[in-house]
């Protein structure tokens, strides 16, 4: 297929080579396996710092290579199609957070809440944040927080808030986080970028795009299972019904793929809220139709602890829900769309 | 291990709005009358005197030379036109094959000759254009075709049957393949060969043949000994195969390939406002609905993209199309779940008859310009599945 097309060797696509490179070399069962089990990848979360990776989406202002969103969806997606146990996406959205309104960036990884926080008159902040995955191994997270209507982006020290271990299908590690009167480290009115959702637009993004890098992998497998597995004296993948189950996953992996490139655009267009919704609706089916038809492929193999599949599948199950679900966003989007007489719909299509 | 795929992102500049606002205003008037089962025909409606004020707007062959009456507009700009039109289920029927297909054809391979004969009559919207693949026999199995090109002195006498061909009935001309090779089976990519047919040469019967929605939009051909001249060869004898399949890229990733009942969402729209209080359900249905819209629209631009830097991706054309009819064909079904529907057509009423007659002719979306079967057979081997 065209892969002749990526003939821009953009600074985005070399960052993503590069990323891959060492993801399909670090990534390991094992390691997946001890992340789950608690222990944190220094060694790669280092290996991403010393190539810059950890800064890409920071201002160069903050020693960040001050990249467009559209910039590191390669770079993302890559994290995402090796499963990459580190906060690497979480930490690029909060560097994001943190540069957009001129804050300074802490050494670390960084976590992330979806959810707006309050902030009172003596500069404290409140509220609950259901799920915040690696944040046990984070020593800051970064909170939207809203005061009289004005949101703020707020570096919070771990040790300001309290954390209570929730179990999810990712098994990466992750906290219920409330945060009752903490004291932030630095705190900055947000522009325009931040919404009335917080950073839960960003999340969703990086979660499409994480979802299309699973895909991507996904197909992979399923092409190479679909070659090799042999039954009634061929490769599966001569059965029709196979070929046909790849093809839609190949369209579901184009679809997602497509879906978080948008999302990353329309960050990058302040229009991040509609892009994520947008991106959201469609990855999150993608996910769902994704790990279905591979889960089908992969017999009882695939069905197995000791098959590599559910590190992929269970990461589709664990983002199509985080960050507001398909259904979500699309009952968002939808309510927006009935709010208006039924000719601006394709108004608010072609723009 | 990267994607497979290549969807780099093309964007329509805000430069294209008045453009936009003007084939809207244009629509706008023209299309006033037009009833809900008129536009839910779409682009095989046929409504030739439509036809010919699209031409007059400079809105067919936009991308093609001035030399042979094109506008030299950028591909961009005609999507625009193709998308609004597509949105209010404009008749393109009487121009669209040329424009999409056959047009593109003969600036490709066509004679100088050919060129200027026939792409100016085309742009005014004169020429009406069918394709003449299908045959009682071949269906999928294309290749498989019997009807015969045998060359004679001056040019070729053709025989056989075509079928299925859309609006050959109101059509002048026809792009069809042909075997002019020797007919061994073991060779049936071979010695195909495209010609351009008048069809009002002698020896050709057309016999519409009534579908489902009881109305006859396309047809059986017998040809029988109906001479073509020599000149009238698209392209190079024997390379039929290639050619008719080379066009495909374009012909489906386009917009048509899954807005062809967009027409009933806004009606749709409005009749759950008129429901009153917005059901989460409902909600839900509609945002989703638009997501795939948006992302669909997002990919056929990125392969338009593509095909316009000189690139072929055939498989990300069969993807669009694939998940573009999914999409339109699942139309019908989310009018039943999100409406009040009857039992009955009523005429009159926008909703029901777009409805009524989208209802019918979905099935064809996904057997129209290549199967459903035959695509995601496509896209697995492309994948690497042997
Ligand atoms: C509304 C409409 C307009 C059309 N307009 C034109 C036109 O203008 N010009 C023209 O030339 N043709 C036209 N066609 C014909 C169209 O291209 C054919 O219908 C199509 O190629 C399928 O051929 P078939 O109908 O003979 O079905 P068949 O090929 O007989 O297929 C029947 C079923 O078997 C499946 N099948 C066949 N082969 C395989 C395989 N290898 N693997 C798995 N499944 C398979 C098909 O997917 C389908 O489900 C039109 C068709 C329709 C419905």
């Amino acid at each position: 297929m065209s892969n002749t097309m990526n003939d821009e060797t953009s600074i985005g696509t070399l960052m993503a080579e590069q990323v891959e490179r060492l993801l399909s070399r670090e990534v390991t069962r094992e390691r997946l396996i001890a992340v789950e089990q608690g222990t944190f990848d220094t060694p790669l979360w280092q290996a991403l710092e010393e190539m810059g990776i950890t800064l890409a989406l920071a201002p160069e202002s903050a020693a960040g290579a001050g990249l467009s969103w559209q910039d590191a969806e390669p770079t993302l997606r890559a994290a995402g199609s090796w499963a990459a146990p580190v906060p690497l996406g979480e930490s690029l959205l909060a560097t994001w957070a943190l540069g957009s309104v001129g804050l300074e960036i802490p050494e670390g990884p960084i976590a992330v809440a979806e959810g707006v926080f309050r902030l009172d008159h003596n500069q404290h902040i409140s509220g609950t944040d259901a799920l915040v995955p690696w944040i046990q191994h984070c020593q800051h997270l970064v909170v939207v927080a809203e005061q009289s209507g004005q949101r703020f982006v707020c570096l919070l020290n771990r040790d300001e808030v309290s954390l209570e271990t929730v179990e999810t299908f990712a098994r990466i590690p992750s906290s219920r986080v409330v945060a009752s009167g903490a004291t932030p480290v630095a705190i900055a009115a947000a522009d325009n970028i931040i919404g009335e959702l917080g950073l839960l637009p960003a999340l969703a993004t990086l979660r499409t795009v994480q979802i299309a890098g699973v895909l991507d992998r996904l197909l992979a497998l399923c092409v190479e299972y679909g070659n090799t597995r042999e039954q009634f004296g061929r490769p599966i993948g001569k059965f029709q019904a196979i070929q046909h189950l790849i093809a839609d996953m190949a369209a579901q992996t184009a679809a997602a793929q497509v879906a978080g490139l948008y999302a990353c655009r329309q960050i990058d267009k302040g229009n991040g809220e509609y892009g994520a919704a947008i991106a959201k609706a469609r990855g999150g089916l993608a996910a769902t139709r994704g790990a279905e038809a591979a889960h089908q492929i992969f017999g009882a193999m695939g069905f197995t602890d000791e098959h590599i599949l559910h590190y992929y599948s269970r990461r589709l199950w664990q983002w199509r829900d985080e960050a507001g679900s398909e259904h979500w966003w699309a009952e968002r989007l939808g309510r927006r769309v009935l709010a208006q007489s039924g000719d601006e719909l394709w108004r608010g299509i072609s723009g | 291990m990267t994607s497979p795929f290549t969807f780099k992102p093309l964007e329509i500049p805000e430069e294209l709005t008045p453009l936009r606002l003007r084939v809207r205003d244009f629509l706008k008037d023209i299309g006033k009358d037009w009833s809900g089962w008129k536009v839910g025909h779409s682009w095989t409606g046929f409504d030739k005197e439509f036809s010919r004020a699209v031409g007059a707007e400079g809105w067919i062959g936009m991308t093609w030379p001035k030399q042979y009456g094109g506008g030299e507009r950028s591909h961009l700009e005609r999507f625009v036109v193709v998308e609004e039109m597509l949105a209010v289920g404009a008749p393109l029927g009487a121009h669209w094959f040329g424009d999409r297909q056959s047009g593109p054809l003969l600036l490709r391979l066509g004679t100088e000759q050919q060129r200027q004969r026939f792409l100016p009559e085309i742009v005014r919207g004169n020429a009406t254009f069918c394709i003449g693949l299908s045959e009682p026999n071949a269906g999928s199995d294309l290749a498989a075709i019997k009807s015969r090109a045998k060359k004679v002195h001056g040019g070729w006498r053709l025989s056989g049957t075509k079928i299925w061909t859309t609006n050959a009935q109101h059509s002048d001309l026809m792009i069809g393949l042909f075997r002019t090779g020797t007919g061994d089976e073991k060779l049936k990519h071979q010695g195909l060969s495209q010609f351009l047919i008048d069809m009002k040469s002698s020896g050709i019967d057309v016999r519409p043949i009534r579908d489902l929605t009881g109305e006859a939009h396309f047809n059986e051909i017998f040809f029988d000994d109906v001479f073509v001249p020599a000149d009238m060869l698209v392209g190079v004898e024997g390379d039929g195969w290639s050619q008719a399949t080379s066009e495909l890229a374009f012909e489906r990733s386009q917009p048509d390939r899954f807005m062809s009942c967009f027409p009933v969402l806004p009606p749709l729209i409005d009749d759950i406002r008129q429901q009153g209080n917005i059901d989460r359900l409902s909600a839900r249905k509609i945002g989703a609905t638009l997501a795939d819209l948006v992302i669909l629209r997002e990919m056929s631009l990125s392969v338009l993209g593509q095909l316009a830097e000189g690139h072929a991706p055939a498989q990300e054309a069969a993807l669009v199309k694939d998940l573009g009819n999914s999409h339109e064909q699942q139309i019908p079904n989310l009018v039943r779940e999100l409406a009040d529907c009857q039992a009955t057509i009523e005429r009159g009423n926008r909703l029901s008859e777009l409805q009524g007659f989208l209802t019918q002719n979905v099935p064809s979306y996904s057997l129209r310009g290549g199967t459903r079967e035959i695509l995601r057979g496509i896209i697995a081997k492309g994948l690497g599945l042997r």
